[in-house]
């Protein structure tokens, strides 16, 4: 159980590396770009 | 003679205040999710079920959850009015008078049919909404809080619930779903933007719900010692575990770590431990957030792809998080955390695992009956619904003539 639940956190310490840095909304990005 | 314990009677009365906050900050969490024009309607709507519920608990509503058993359905009404319900202690807290055992499940009774507004939230008229909440606490919530906590079959068949999983979480996530199907969908559903107009006021709620959780989950150990602590610290341990996947999993689904979702998540692991928070360790704690954060964001994904309009995600987060913390109390209990109930599946005895999926399975096909004749009958007399030129004034204006913000 213990391992399990240490597994379970490792699991979302990784997600947070993997998940993506950018996220601005498309539309903000093409006003962005016009800009 | 039970003699009564200063401390614990002062902790189940802290508990029952605590218990109470949760059902105003429910109506702020509802609040910031719904347009500015039905803020007001959607606070009242949890607002005005404390009061109702607060007089219906007292007259009938504990005697018929609680009052002597009778063939395991029903409580008499032996207590109606709250006679013989006095400062001794009843049989259900060896050493706390019965009135506050009484007035802390009151404070249960009141979040209950409050929870299911989310799912009808911006479309229905109030007064059906207030003839619904005293039928459906009257023939849904009473008779399944009697079966699993009053001595009824279900509590005799030996479910655990803790603090309300299957009485509480799926009575009500199954019947938001059966109101959200029932009423139909909001006028514009899916064409125009429903976005939350206060996400400030939804983390607000939702930090209150969670404040308010320690009195709903360590108050339910009726004493003030180790077992409560238990409850405490697996409560906040699962909550916390589930704002972070729920934001995990949201992020990588769709690249932005959201403020909502990890309030959602929060409210998602609190349903989930109710059940199980005075049956299991800290390690399964983190387990069955783990499972809330994850099941409960895959629950509202599905009802969203079907195009269901349970407005505020209540099916999602209660149904199937009441469902989940439900089952993993089957899968996790122990004894070494409470002697006097049972061990769970990892622990050897597969049986438990049956027996809570005899009491999932019993309180969704009640409730979502129940609900659903409710439903049908008050809109054959009133009318479930608003108008659609009301729906579009939006409520605040058109059920009760007065404004959020100037």
């Amino acid at each position: 159980m213990e391992f399990l639940a240490f597994a379970s956190f490792a699991v979302l310490v990784v997600g947070w590396i993997v998940a993506p840095s950018h996220s601005m909304p498309a539309a903000t990005t093409e006003l962005d770009k016009a800009a | 003679m039970d003699k009564i314990n200063s401390g614990d009677t002062a902790w189940l009365l802290a508990s029952a205040a605590l218990v109470m906050l949760m059902t105003p900050a429910l109506g702020f969490f509802y609040g910031g999710l719904v347009r500015r024009k039905n803020v007001l309607a959607t606070i009242m709507h949890s607002f005005f079920i404390l009061c109702l519920i607060s007089v219906q608990w007292v007259l009938w509503g504990y005697s018929l959850a609680f009052g002597p058993d009778i063939n395991g359905i029903i409580g008499g009404l032996d207590w109606v009015a709250l006679r013989g319900v006095g400062q001794e202690p009843g049989p259900y807290g060896a050493t706390v008078p019965h009135e506050a055992y009484m007035v802390f499940q009151m404070m249960f009774a009141v979040i209950t049919p409050a929870l299911i507004t989310g799912a009808f939230a911006e479309r229905k008229r109030f007064k059906a909404f207030v003839v619904f909440t005293l039928l459906w606490a009257t023939l849904v919530y009473d008779p399944v809080a009697h079966w699993v906590w009053g001595g009824g079959w279900l509590g005799k068949l030996g479910a655990l619930d803790f603090a309300g999983g299957t009485v509480v979480h799926i009575t009500s996530g199954v019947s938001a779903l059966v109101a959200a199907l029932v009423l139909g969908r909001r006028v514009g559903f899916g064409r125009e933007p429903m976005d939350p107009h206060d996400a400030t006021m939804t983390v607000l709620g939702a930090s209150l719900l969670w404040f308010g959780w320690f009195g709903f989950n360590a108050g339910s150990a009726i004493t003030s010692g180790g077992l409560a602590a238990n409850a405490f610290v697996v409560t906040n341990t699962a909550a916390a575990m589930a704002a972070l996947t729920w934001m995990t999993v949201s992020w990588l689904h769709k690249g932005a770590p959201s403020v909502l979702g990890a309030a959602a998540g929060a409210v998602a692991g609190l349903v989930a431990i109710t059940p199980a928070s005075g049956y299991v360790d800290v390690s399964a704690s983190i387990l069955i957030g783990l499972g809330a954060g994850t099941f409960c964001y895959l629950g509202i994904q599905v009802t969203k792809r079907l195009r269901v309009d349970d407005a505020l995600d209540v099916f999602g987060v209660h149904g199937v998080g009441g469902a989940w913390g439900a089952l993993a109390t089957g899968v996790f209990a122990t004894v070494a955390v409470n002697s006097g109930a049972a061990d769970g599946l990892v622990y050897g005895n597969p049986a438990q695992l049956g027996i809570q999926a005899i009491a999932v399975l019993a309180s969704i096909t009640y409730s979502a009956v129940m609900t659903f004749v409710i439903l049908k009958v008050i809109n054959l007399f009133v009318g479930l619904r608003v108008g659609e030129h009301e729906e579009v004034l939006g409520l605040d204006a058109s059920q009760h003539r007065e404004t959020a913000y100037v």
